[in-house]
């Protein structure tokens, strides 16, 4: 569907996007993930059209577009403010892309109207201006907006991060919802890791201008293949040669393990004995702080009601080797 | 490919044009004629007929022109003070203490917004003077008072300290209204009282715009034209006007004089707006509170500076509030009410506005004489309504212009972001900010007095051409002030708008008319509407112009003081001249509601009031919804 091929872009001196190759297949959900100024927004302002690339090609359905117009790309885009035209109603907002196509006026109703009742707007909001609905009212009207021209794929540009913590939730699921009902490829750009892994098919983890990791969700997070795609997924212990001499594991490398991957029990002959130093409480489960052979290891267990260890107590740990992550020293 | 080529040429042609254009904008109609004032003052012939570039700066050390920048600076000083003290005070009393009616005082203390310059000064005037409502009433009261204390110096300064506290009316409140209440509370828990916090914790946020409002009181105070002019107190504007309208037939060399003067004047408000702008720079007093408290009003404990802050308040409302109301109810009096100063309750009447009425008086040789149509309304005579009409059309047009060239211009300076070009074509529009309105409009009808080539040979300052001469002082001064606000207009749009628009197909045209204008249409509006409001009663450029061709609204109610007294020539000037200042806070009251009230309002909003006056309408015509 989409191929980046060996994609460089420079702005200046700086080199934002050093050899990107992704393929996008028909109908796959694919996040960009990466903290902030790692080139993900540049590589999808790249597929878009915003930036043209130094050198590399962008390729769709097999078809060179990397010179291509924006306009005429026929990609959807949702960006991050939603970007609504805040002077029009909603209508008007959706019906845009359509009048410039120079539609006739039934044409442009009838398929504003159909997109809106997918993405369940009523048609009294319809009347609406944006600055009336809610923030999931207005990120269905972004989609919308950007579905009702018909496009090959949707980029969306991190669309839920100005909302508060619950409603990002909310319209998480939604969007995944949508985005199966309509078939659509979608090209997701997020630094939220736990967003990427709920809703992604495909993930490429961006770092420094590079793509350091591209997999499923859980080769990303069980598999992480570098030491910074461990280190952004989610929460993970380093371990100390303290540790790592005991478990014979090679001392040129840098030793990673998940917090869940660690056992605690009592009463145990096995592992290391370690001491809780604290624990937060957090409902479904609770996070301990183990001091074990001088070092503190984060761990979490489910809480079943039963084994809740308290500060001070005596714990055994225990840790599987084949559970850790090992990458080379630098 | 041809295509390419086609659009690349009109692009180029475009670019071209429009830079020939602004060059020819900027260079023609603001550095020349300016240039050419700074030069006129170094190619003076003395005495003996050579040129002397230090004739006129001679001239000016041994006569008595230092007089002038002298006045000017003791007003702008006692300005300063009084003006802060005022101003501060109506602010403090309307939003930081607790006193009672405040809604009613905050209203009479704002009257300045919409009731200000000449109609101001001629306002306070006719209660003031000598024979002035209020002096006589005073003089009753305090029988040694002086009759004639408002004159010169006193007038000016009693005048210009209630007219310029409109900008505090406007900047400090909203200064004072950001402070966050829990510093205030902290300050109460830490013991402090309430005035000692409004010392420590909250005059001290307000710094930086009681720092700005004293710069450009200053300035205002420096510049100071119809006060001076009408109340006679010799400062530089009134002198420049006067050196202006000379000859060398009456006095040694006039115009380079008056372009020295206006030297000067631009030479203090470089120096005082470079002060400004590098305070500025410096950085406000930002609230860092994520939970800002909103002020809660502070209840003056000791009840004897409660009475006294109450009674403060009062007077000052009293102050603020007596030229509006005694305006208001002269301009429904007959003219013999009106002469004698004394309100009739009995007789009211709308002839200051509307209709004419024949006027009889008897001679000295004791003949009975009839002058047809002499007691006239405003909009029945012929001067008002010219002036009004000329006024109406030159704001309007110069106005929309300024509004026109600067949407364009912050288009194009947005485009180019933190390029050179845009820098240098945003310093040009600004260049108008540096100097004083004077200095430009003295440079204009001296330069423009004379055939000039790059107006196709004419003399702009010949007959009516003045007008488009006034229209072009117009929109050069209101430039600067158009900037800045449209400028901040395109801030507000978000750069996600435009890349929407563009992936969605629309043109730069497209995206520029359907997307961008109508978000930043609100502002321009705005713009147009305070720009037209404040030339539409301009009093200072139409008085540097003097030409009879180009007579201002303002001018006409100037010469509505002088006319009145002639036998039986516009007997009710006074009351046409109150008849008129009604009319234009009526004027200024609508295009403020405008701006501030309908004007503030986004789509939303507008939706929902077309939404409950629809439902009014089905409640009154009884139609189901």
């Amino acid at each position: 569907m989409i191929r980046l091929n060996n994609i460089f872009v420079k702005f200046g001196d700086f080199q934002a996007l050093r050899d990107i190759n992704v393929h996008v297949k028909e109908g796959q959900f694919y996040t960009f993930l990466g903290p902030s100024g790692c080139g993900k927004t540049t590589t999808l302002r790249t597929i878009t059209g915003f930036i043209e690339p130094s050198s590399g090609t962008v390729l769709m359905n097999g078809n060179d577009i990397t010179h291509v117009p924006i306009e005429k790309r026929n990609i959807g885009i949702v960006f991050q403010s939603y970007a609504l035209f805040p002077t029009m109603t909603v209508y008007d907002n959706i019906a845009f892309g359509l009048k410039i196509k120079k539609l006739g006026k039934k044409e442009i109703d009838s398929k504003v109207r159909t997109i809106a009742s997918k993405v369940e707007l009523s048609d009294e909001q319809l009347e609406k201006a944006v600055s009336q609905l809610s923030g999931g009212q207005q990120q269905r009207v972004a989609i919308a907006r950007a579905l009702v021209t018909e496009p090959a794929i949707i980029c969306m540009d991190e669309p839920l991060s100005n909302l508060d913590a619950k409603l990002r939730v909310q319209l998480r699921n939604e969007l995944k919802k949508m985005q199966r009902e309509f078939g659509i490829t979608t090209i997701y750009v997020t630094h939220d890791q736990e967003e990427a892994l709920t809703l992604s098919d495909c993930i490429s983890v961006f770092n420094k201008g590079v793509i350091e990791q591209t997999g499923d969700p859980n080769e990303i997070y069980n598999h992480s293949k570098t030491k910074f795609v461990a280190n952004f997924i989610g929460d993970i212990n380093k371990l100390e040669p303290s540790i790592t001499s005991q478990l014979a594991l090679s001392e040129n490398h840098n030793h990673f393990i998940r917090l869940e991957r660690i056992h605690v029990e009592r009463n145990s002959d096995s592992g290391f004995t370690g001491v809780i130093e604290s624990e937060e409480y957090y409902g479904l489960y609770i996070k301990y702080y183990i001091k074990v052979c001088g070092q503190v290891l984060k761990v979490i267990e489910k809480n079943d009601g039963f084994n809740i260890y308290k500060a001070g107590e005596n714990v055994n740990v225990s840790i599987n080797p084949l559970d850790i992550m090992s990458y080379p020293k630098e | 490919m041809m295509q390419k080529t086609n659009s690349f040429d009109a692009g180029f042609i475009a670019k071209i044009f429009g830079l020939v254009l602004f060059l020819y904008l900027f260079l023609g109609f603001m550095v020349l004629p300016c240039l050419n004032t700074l030069t006129s003052i170094f190619t003076t012939r003395n005495a003996q007929g050579n040129i002397d570039p230090f004739a006129v700066i001679k001239f000016f050390m041994a006569g008595t022109m230092p007089l002038f920048v002298w006045n000017s600076l003791k007003l702008a000083v006692c300005l300063v003070i009084t003006v802060n003290i005022v101003g501060i005070s109506i602010v403090l009393l309307t939003e930081y203490f607790d006193i009672k009616g405040a809604n009613i005082l905050r209203m009479g203390y704002m009257t300045t917004l919409i009731y200000s310059g000449v109609a101001l000064v001629t306002g306070y005037q006719f209660l003031y003077d000598s024979n002035g409502m209020m002096t006589t009433w005073l003089a009753q009261m305090f029988p040694m008072m002086n009759r004639q204390w408002f004159s010169g110096f006193n007038a000016v300064l009693f005048t210009m300290t209630f007219a310029c506290t409109s900008n505090h009316a406007l900047f400090l409140r909203n200064a004072i209204r950001g402070i966050d209440y829990n510093t205030v509370e902290a300050a109460r828990n830490l013991g402090a009282s309430p005035f000692r916090v409004l010392f420590s914790v909250v005059m001290p946020t307000l710094l930086p715009t009681l720092f700005s409002l004293t710069v450009m009181t200053f300035i205002t105070g420096l510049c100071a034209m119809s006060a001076p002019t009408l109340l006679g107190y010799n400062s530089i504007n009134p002198e420049i006007v006067r050196l202006a309208g000379s000859s060398a037939a009456d006095e040694s060399f006039p115009q380079a004089r008056a372009a020295l003067l206006s030297v000067i004047l631009a030479m203090f408000t470089i120096i005082l707006l470079s002060i400004l702008n590098h305070y500025e720079r410096k950085g406000h007093y930002l609230s860092v509170s994520k939970t800002k408290a909103k002020l809660v009003k502070q209840k003056i404990n000791s009840p004897f500076w409660n009475i006294i802050a109450h009674v403060y308040a009062y007077v000052l409302f009293i102050i603020y509030m007596t030229p509006v109301v005694m305006i208001i109810l002269f301009s429904f009096q007959n003219y013999p009410a009106i002469r004698s100063k004394m309100l009739n309750f009995t007789d009211w009447t709308f002839i200051n506005y509307l209709g004419t009425q024949n006027y009889e008086y008897m001679t000295s040789r004791g003949r009975l004489r009839t002058r047809i149509g002499s007691v006239s309304g405003v909009f029945s005579n012929a001067d008002a309504i010219g002036g009004i009409r000329l006024s109406f059309i030159m704001s309007a047009i110069a106005a929309a212009l300024a509004c026109v060239i600067v949407v364009l211009a912050v288009s194009y300076i947005f485009k180019h972001r933190n390029k050179a070009r845009a820098i240098v074509t945003e310093s040009c529009l600004l260049f108008p900010w540096l100097l004083p309105t004077i200095l430009i409009c003295y440079s204009f009808r001296i330069f423009f007095n004379r055939e000039v080539w790059y107006v196709f040979g004419n003399n702009l300052y010949w007959r009516e051409n003045v007008r488009i001469l006034i229209v072009m002082a117009y929109t050069v001064t209101k430039l600067p002030f158009a900037l800045r606000m449209i400028k901040a207009a395109f801030y507000a749009i978000d750069d996600e708008l435009e890349d929407a628009a563009k992936n969605l197909g629309a043109s730069p045209v497209y995206t520029f008319l359907k997307v961008k204008l109508p978000i930043i249409l609100p502002s321009v509006l705005a713009v147009f509407a305070l720009n037209f409001n404040a030339l539409f009663t301009e009093y200072d450029m139409g008085a540097t112009f003097q030409s009879s061709y180009g007579k201002t609204y303002a001018m006409i109610i100037q010469n509505m003081t002088m006319e009145e007294g002639r036998e039986g020539y516009n007997i009710n000037a006074s009351g046409r001249r109150c008849a008129s200042t009604v009319f234009i806070m009526i004027v200024s009251g609508i295009i403020l509601y405008l701006v501030y009230g309908v004007g503030a309002r986004d789509l939303g909003e507008r939706l929902e009031a077309r939404k409950r006056w629809r439902q009014r309408w089905r409640r009154l015509t009884g139609k189901k919804e």
